[in-house]
């Protein structure tokens, strides 16, 4: 439980103590979407466009909330559990859905998300319309941070092996990639369960710090939300992601003094990243740009 | 004198009757949803309580004291809300909270007040255990399962209601609680259900439901949904060929002058229960109406009422508060002193805390005539 006395230290001390009970929640949030745009880079690092990843989060949440709140689980597993529900389904859903491409399997990924929202409205135990309430506070910062890093470990360590280069290629060409002999089907399903891991995981972290969770939460707009991140910070390397979820959770939070015409800003930057930067915030144009401008040889492009 | 010697002694004079009047502000923070979907609700709530703060500021304030509105939107999502609650309670230092606007919000920024001991009052969220989330919590939206029940029981004894069709939306936690209350009072009355059909949000056809229902002869059909399928229902079901002498039950849902606007005469004789109405004609509501009327251009809704209701019962118990300059103490005796409020006479008639901080206020059973509804019975 955090801690909501005074801090009775120096004027810092006030300050980070305020600034802390002000801000932790934005905190929290800004490391669970930058999980959510993990787990959909990696399915975009091999080309395929799933918009399956907040109902995969929605499993989670539901799965390790329930967990925590009926049989009193540790959190630990209550995480993890939350973590392979989501994990199983993708595994069921993939092996047909990711024979589709492209446009396709948006639309079957879409149409799953509905399906699950719609399942989390009818079954009992998850509360229907009005949402599982009094999901107990859990997640501290140190369980984000483990997390997180943990999943950016693995990612690096996949950038150079073989399976990350069997994504690339995949990615570049599937059909080049299968006549070399990659059973692409295959690798593409692991992608998408191992996002569907990370989402779900992201769920269940989500899930323990904001006392509530209801069906609304997980359907087309978040996951929307979730490729605006990754689209948004670039989708080229790990840290583009991680990027554009940073810069889109906290934005909003920074734009607040201008009241009403915060959304409209908002909206402005992401505008000018995508007219100036197509290729997200991480990408080679833009440290090329910063090496111009290093190089005093001039201005932007 | 130098000139830098003058414009130190001015900004020292500027800070301090800036602070000085600061001082004498009471900082209420509003959290409501103010652009999204959810807008429509949160818009006429904080018209409702820009509206009283007015009022009350231009009569002199509360003991001399002005109240100030800190006003941020919340989207109508639970992560927002809780940002601002806490944005409220330790950057701004405000005293009381009024919001969230959605009871979803309020399970999960409620408990963030509670924590830090500031008053929440919420004028909107009518779910079950909102109050039970802790004693900082207040609520004066009174919640469906204190009227839903009296308006079946009436409806059934004056229309001599035997048998029943149910409609709800099944997707939104207002309509799917309404229709929570609803079944329990229909087994309570002993009514027979004969059919019992759902719906979604932004559905625009509701034939099929209809024509089944209409097959089973209802004498009544209750019908848990906001205002915009409500009024499509009950114009289908007239268009389909149900007769005007089978009533519409409803909850808050259709308690909105749109009701009429919409469905024109088929709304004729549809029943729903609340402790306000537009053309209630108690003094206080007469005048809140005009002055509304005035300033937005629009009529108040259900919302904007006990908004505005609210603020006036909130500033009752801060007269009685003795400000300690300890902001931690007077959160508290302003606790104290909102849960003694008893017989307050607001726009929607007498208001009482009980001992669970819900409204304890009675609703009126109400009915559409000529376009306007009308008491059907006190």
């Amino acid at each position: 439980m955090e801690k909501f006395q005074r801090g009775k230290g120096n004027g810092l001390t006030d300050l980070i103590t305020s600034f802390w009970q002000t801000y932790n929640t934005l905190i929290y949030t800004i490391f669970v979407h930058g999980m959510l745009a993990l787990s959909i880079y990696i399915t975009l690092a091999c080309g395929q466009l799933s918009l399956g990843n907040a109902a995969f989060m929605g499993i989670g949440a539901y799965t390790s909330a329930l967990l925590t709140m009926k049989m009193n689980a540790p959190f630990g597993l209550s995480l993890i559990a939350g973590g392979m529900m989501p994990a199983a389904v993708a595994l069921i859903i993939g092996i047909p859905t990711l024979r589709l491409s492209g446009v396709y399997l948006a639309m079957a990924t879409l149409g799953f998300g509905e399906v699950v929202r719609v399942a989390f409205l009818n079954m009992s135990i998850t509360g229907g319309s009005l949402g599982l309430n009094g999901v107990p506070l859990k997640t501290e910062l140190w369980h984000l941070v483990l997390v997180i890093g943990i999943f950016i470990y693995f990612f690096i360590r996949l950038r150079d092996s073989r399976f990350g280069r069997i994504l690339e290629a995949i990615n570049e060409d599937e059909v080049v990639a299968s006549v070399m002999g990659i059973k692409t089907t295959y690798f593409k399903v692991w992608a998408f369960t191992i996002g569907a891991f990370i989402a779900g995981v992201a769920g269940g972290l989500n899930a323990h710090f904001t006392f509530f969770i209801s069906p609304r939460e997980y359907g087309f707009e978040p996951a929307v939300d979730i490729l605006t991140f990754a689209i948004l910070g670039g989708t080229r390397t790990l840290w583009g992601p991680l990027a554009g979820s940073t810069v889109l959770t906290t934005l909003p939070e920074l734009f607040r003094f201008l009241g009403p015409y915060r959304l409209a800003v908002n909206g402005l930057i992401l505008l000018l990243v995508v007219l100036y930067l197509p290729n997200g915030i991480v990408s080679k144009e833009t440290f090329k740009n910063i090496k111009k401008i290093f190089n005093g040889s001039g201005c932007l492009n | 004198m130098r000139l830098s010697d003058k414009i130190m002694i001015l900004s020292l004079i500027f800070i301090f009757t800036a602070s000085v009047s600061l001082a004498a502000d009471i900082k209420i923070g509003v959290a409501e949803a103010l652009t999204g979907p959810i807008a429509k609700y949160g818009v006429p709530i904080k018209n409702g309580f820009t509206l009283a703060v007015e009022e009350i500021n231009a009569a002199g304030g509360i003991n001399g004291n002005k109240i100030k509105l800190i006003i941020e939107d919340e989207q109508g999502k639970k992560e927002e809300a809780i940002n601002v609650f806490k944005k409220f309670i330790f950057r701004d230092k405000v005293l009381a909270i009024f919001g969230p606007t959605l009871s979803n919000s309020a399970f999960a920024a409620d408990p963030v007040a509670n924590a830090g001991r500031t008053v929440v009052f919420g004028t909107s969220n009518t779910a079950e255990g909102i109050t039970a989330i802790g004693p900082y919590v207040f609520r004066n939206s009174v919640a469906e399962a204190d009227i839903l029940p009296r308006v079946v029981s009436i409806a059934k004894k004056k229309l001599g209601i035997k048998k029943v069709a149910i409609m709800y939306g099944n997707d939104d936690s207002f309509t799917k609680s309404g229709y929570d209350v609803f079944k329990k009072a229909v087994e309570a009355e002993n009514l027979q259900v004969v059919a019992t059909e759902t719906f979604s949000k932004g559905d625009i056809d509701f034939s099929a439901q209809i024509t089944k229902i209409k097959g089973l002869n209802p004498d009544a059909i209750i019908c848990s949904a906001l205002v915009e399928e409500a009024a499509n229902i009950i114009l289908q079901a007239r268009k389909l060929g149900i007769p005007a002498s089978i009533h519409f039950i409803g909850g808050n849902g259709f308690n909105s002058s749109k009701l009429s606007e919409i469905a024109g005469k088929a709304a004729e004789g549809a029943i729903s229960g609340s402790p306000w109405f537009l053309d209630d004609t108690n003094k206080k509501n007469q005048s809140f109406v005009k002055a509304y009327r005035k300033k937005f251009s629009s009529d108040p809704d259900q919302f904007a009422a006990q908004a505005y209701d609210a603020l006036y019962i909130m500033a009752e118990a801060i007269k009685k508060v003795k400000f300690t300059g300890d902001l931690e103490k007077d959160r508290t005796s302003l606790r104290d002193e909102l849960a003694k409020v008893k017989n307050f006479s607001g726009v929607g008639g007498k208001f009482s805390f009980n001992e669970n901080r819900d409204a304890e206020q009675k609703g009126r059973v109400l009915i559409v005539k000529d376009k306007k509804f009308t008491i059907f019975s006190e």
